[in-house]
């Protein structure tokens, strides 16, 4: 039991009874939450589990219907992000605070209140980076910065607030493998040796089992389960994390789960990595008989002088599943934009099955059989405002008009066929498209995009913000339509995701591809090499 | 034809009248200005700057019949700017209502308004002697226009350089530009986004009903005070932050190039050169249309301009 036996140790901070609402829909109810000095909590939960709810309450972004928050044994109310900094709470934000056209030190100095004084400031800048062994330069715009320095100031800026509380939200999902590593060197050293109180949300398994000292999982915004992360296992954290038993493997993507499967019985292991091998290599032979159906040839995009795609080569084959890998930001929402003929390409080439597409028109791409699940469904992937029917229907309208009019009656009857085969929720065909789940909202634009019967299916960071049960249904279509012999682009930035579903993976860094791995030589460690910037010769060269 | 065209061009350049001119425009230009640049720094394109500057036009006129006391005139003119430009804070930055649609509305407001009103308070204009600094003054082609301004206009020298300190220097400037670039990392940084967006806004109706009542009262016209005296000046003041890409100094640069062309329609007459009136009459607005074609590259200006802030919207 919790506590039992141990010093007792008082709380930095201590959540009772605390619920916030949202209209109907309860994001935390009812959490109890304490956080202790020299330890790092780990708060593990799907998405809508309600831990950003949580710990923005902390923050002081969102005020709570009901509860108390008491820090050090006292009961205060946050009002806002800098009483919070006021009383020592600090967070790294899962999309960061900064402000790029500032400079690093501008950016730490932004919401002080103190004297505003440059040389100051930079001062601290530096004895803080100094001191954390945070290299980073304070002069530098951080709009040139990479994803991993960002991180590195925004840890900056909370730290020289000497906050006793430091809440890092969901901090990896923006950093390679080996900057990950390095920040939780950082937290360890900032646990250890000064005390603090830190608080790390994470929706992964992994590292919340690597990372951390005690384990809060939150389910539909309650408690769900706490336990010492030395007396957890992933199973359990899984289970209770879902609600029910679900299989680590097949839910790998979901839970960011492949090293931990990895890890299991040695000899077992290498009896399934065996037969997976001699099956993969069936496969593999024979896909690359298969024709080549997508292929983008020496693809150049630039704009306002900054080169997005650089000479960006991919080929996908019938049948085949090829994940493109990366840390955001590197040239997947081009790729995407451009797949969804929605950008102009300075140079190179798109073609499907040899035919050419003209780039920049309207609609080239998807004439030529190109189906897009885009990486934001509400920004480019429907019309939240329309009925679920129209959302269907709407990339081809013609199919269900006559002489220019829409035929009511033949769109709900093709929206009613297509939320039975694919399993779509909905009071019915006239809902409204917003009151639809994410997964649901989700599986309207697959059942339009696969409805089409593409040649090619373009799946940009498909499970994003979705639960374990839609990414798992995600999963299994994208192999069906795989199987059925569509060629599946499959770009995210999720390792685990790329891991469990590609045949074959290319690595995008700065807009261009700097290695291609076969599914049976990517390891964890390989594409994390290449995650960070690290090209195929260099690292082979590394190992050898 | 080329050869008069050359010798026109001979003409204007060597015209002090000319240089005097461009300045004068410029510098009014420049109160707009720099003030449009700090509110779009914050985030807002203000087009409202118009109406302020009407307001400080038409309030220094009357305040200076009324007082006869130029510098409480400049006083009452930079009060009317800051007036306008709470109404134009409050409704877009606060009701959250279109800050286009406001700003339009507010444009056509304020200017009929003065029109009416200058039918009951008549506004009289334009009286400061210019101050002559001795001996610069009588430096050629640019001694006139550089050092032999009415004093109202030498104001621009310390608001430049104020203007900067306050923006690149102060808290408050580095949460201005924190706010037109990313508003919501300014909100989690715990910085009141509509609140700095208000007071830069504040800051440009003061400017430039400086700048109206410097027009004014600085003897640009050669006919008294009119109900449409700005002539769309604040809408040129957009047009020259956006050419001189959201910097300070470029802002400056881009109000001596519209000067120069409000100062042409002026001169040409005067050095005898026979031009359309029309024309004449449409060239700076001709040249802000094409300068804001070729300027207005997204690269340069604050990510956030123009774009509303909702809490809780990310």
């Amino acid at each position: 039991m919790e506590g039992a036996g141990a010093v007792a140790l008082a709380p930095a901070v201590r959540l009772t009874g605390v619920t916030k609402r949202y209209g109907p829909v309860v994001a935390c109810a009812g959490v109890d939450l304490e956080l202790l000095p020299g330890e790092v909590h780990g708060i593990l939960g799907e998405n809508g589990a309600g831990k950003s709810t949580l710990m923005k309450i902390l923050i002081g972004l969102v005020q709570p219907d009901e509860g108390t928050v008491e820090l050090g044994g006292r009961e205060v109310v946050i009002h806002d992000p800098q009483t919070a900094a006021e009383l020592g709470i600090g967070m790294v934000h899962q999309h960061l605070s900064l402000v790029e056209a500032l400079t690093v030190w501008e950016n730490v100095l932004l919401g002080d209140a103190s004297k505003f004084d440059r040389s100051a400031a930079r001062r601290q800048v530096m004895e803080t980076a100094e001191h954390y062994g945070l290299e980073i330069d304070p002069d530098r715009r951080v709009g040139e910065l990479s994803a991993g320095l960002r991180q590195r100031v925004e840890l900056i800026k909370c730290l020289r607030r000497d906050p006793k509380i430091l809440i890092l939200d969901e901090p990896t999902s923006v950093l390679t493998p080996a900057e990950s590593e390095q920040l939780f060197t950082t937290l360890r050293d900032v646990v250890a040796a000064e005390q603090r109180a830190v608080a790390l949300v994470s929706h992964k398994l992994a590292e919340i089992l690597h990372a951390t000292d005690r384990i809060t999982i939150m389910r539909q915004g309650r408690v769900a389960e706490r336990s010492r992360t030395v007396e957890a296992t992933a199973p359990a954290l899984a289970k209770a994390m879902v609600g029910r038993d679900v299989s680590l493997r097949t839910n790998a993507a979901a839970f960011g789960a492949i090293d931990l499967i990895d890890q299991g019985d040695p000899a077992d292991q290498a009896v399934r990595a065996e037969r997976d091998e001699a099956e993969a290599a069936v496969v593999a032979a024979d896909r690359a008989a298969r024709p080549v159906v997508l292929s983008i040839d020496r693809a150049r995009l630039m704009r306002d002088g900054v080169t997005l795609l650089d000479d960006l080569s991919i080929e996908v084959r019938a049948g085949e599943i090829v994940g493109v890998a990366g840390v955001e930001g590197n040239g997947q929402r081009e790729l995407g934009d451009l797949l969804s003929s929605l950008v102009t390409l300075d140079g190179g080439s798109v073609s499907v099955n040899g035919t050419t597409a003209r780039t920049g028109r309207a609609g080239c791409m998807a004439d030529l059989g190109i189906g897009v699940i885009p990486e934001d469904r509400h920004d480019s992937g429907c019309v939240l405002d329309m009925s679920v029917a129209e959302n269907l229907v709407l990339d081809r309208i013609g199919s269900t008009a006559r002489m220019g009019l829409i035929d009511r009656k033949r769109m709900r009857a093709r929206a009613v066929e297509l939320m039975r085969e694919f399993d779509i929720q909905a009071a019915g065909p006239d809902a409204p498209f917003g009151s639809l789940s994410g997964g649901n909202q989700q599986r309207v634009v697959l059942a339009r995009e696969l409805g089409h019967r593409p040649t090619v299916l373009v799946a940009a960071q498909p499970t994003r913000g979705l639960d374990v049960g839609a990414i798992e249904y995600m999963s299994n279509r994208l192999r069906a339509a795989a199987e059925s012999g569509i060629a599946v682009l499959l770009i995210s930035t999720e390792l685990e995701e790329i891991l469990a579903l590609s045949s074959r993976i290319v690595v995008l860094s700065r807009g261009r591809v700097i290695g291609e791995l076969d599914r049976r030589e990517a390891t964890s460690e390989r594409l994390g090499l290449l995650l960070g910037g690290v090209g195929i010769d260099e690292s082979t060269g590394a190992s050898a | 034809m080329i050869a008069s065209a050359a010798s026109a061009v001979g003409d204007v350049l060597s015209s002090e009248a000319m240089y005097q001119s461009a300045m004068r425009f410029a510098i009014v230009l420049a109160f707009a200005a720099v003030g449009e640049w700090i509110a779009e720094r914050a985030g807002t394109l203000n087009i409202s700057i118009e109406a302020m500057m009407i307001g400080g036009a038409y309030s220094s006129a009357v305040a200076w019949g009324a007082f006869d006391n130029v510098p409480l005139a400049l006083l009452i003119g930079v009060l009317m700017g800051v007036v306008v430009s709470l109404v134009q804070a409050h409704l877009s930055h606060q009701l959250s209502i279109d800050q286009f649609v406001v700003g339009l509305t507010l444009n056509l407001f304020v200017l009929g308004l003065a029109l009416f009103l200058d039918s009951r308070w008549e506004a009289v204009t334009s009286v400061v002697k210019p101050t002559k600094v001795p001996l610069l003054h009588d430096l050629p082609l640019v001694g006139e226009a550089l050092f032999g301004q009415p004093w109202p206009m030498y104001l621009i020298v310390p608001v430049v350089p104020m203007a900067w300190w306050l923006v690149f220097r102060t808290r408050w400037g580095l949460e201005v530009r924190s706010v037109g670039d990313n508003p919501q990392s300014a909100d989690v940084s715990g910085i009141h986004v509509n609140r700095r967006r208000r007071e830069a806004i504040m800051v440009a109706g003061g400017c430039a009903g400086l700048g109206g009542g410097v027009l004014v009262l600085g003897q640009i016209s050669i006919a008294g005070y009119e109900g449409g005296h700005v002539g769309l000046k604040g809408i040129i003041a957009i047009a020259a932050v956006i050419f001189g890409g959201w910097t300070l100094r470029g802002t400056l640069i881009g109000c001596v190039l519209f000067g120069y062309f409000f100062a042409l329609q002026q001169t040409l007459p005067v050095l005898g050169y026979r031009i359309n009136a029309q024309l004449a009459a449409s060239l700076p607005y001709i040249v802000a249309l094409l300068v804001t074609a070729v300027f207005a590259t997204r690269t340069r200006q604050p990510r956030a301009l123009a774009q509303p802030f909702v809490r809780g919207l990310t």
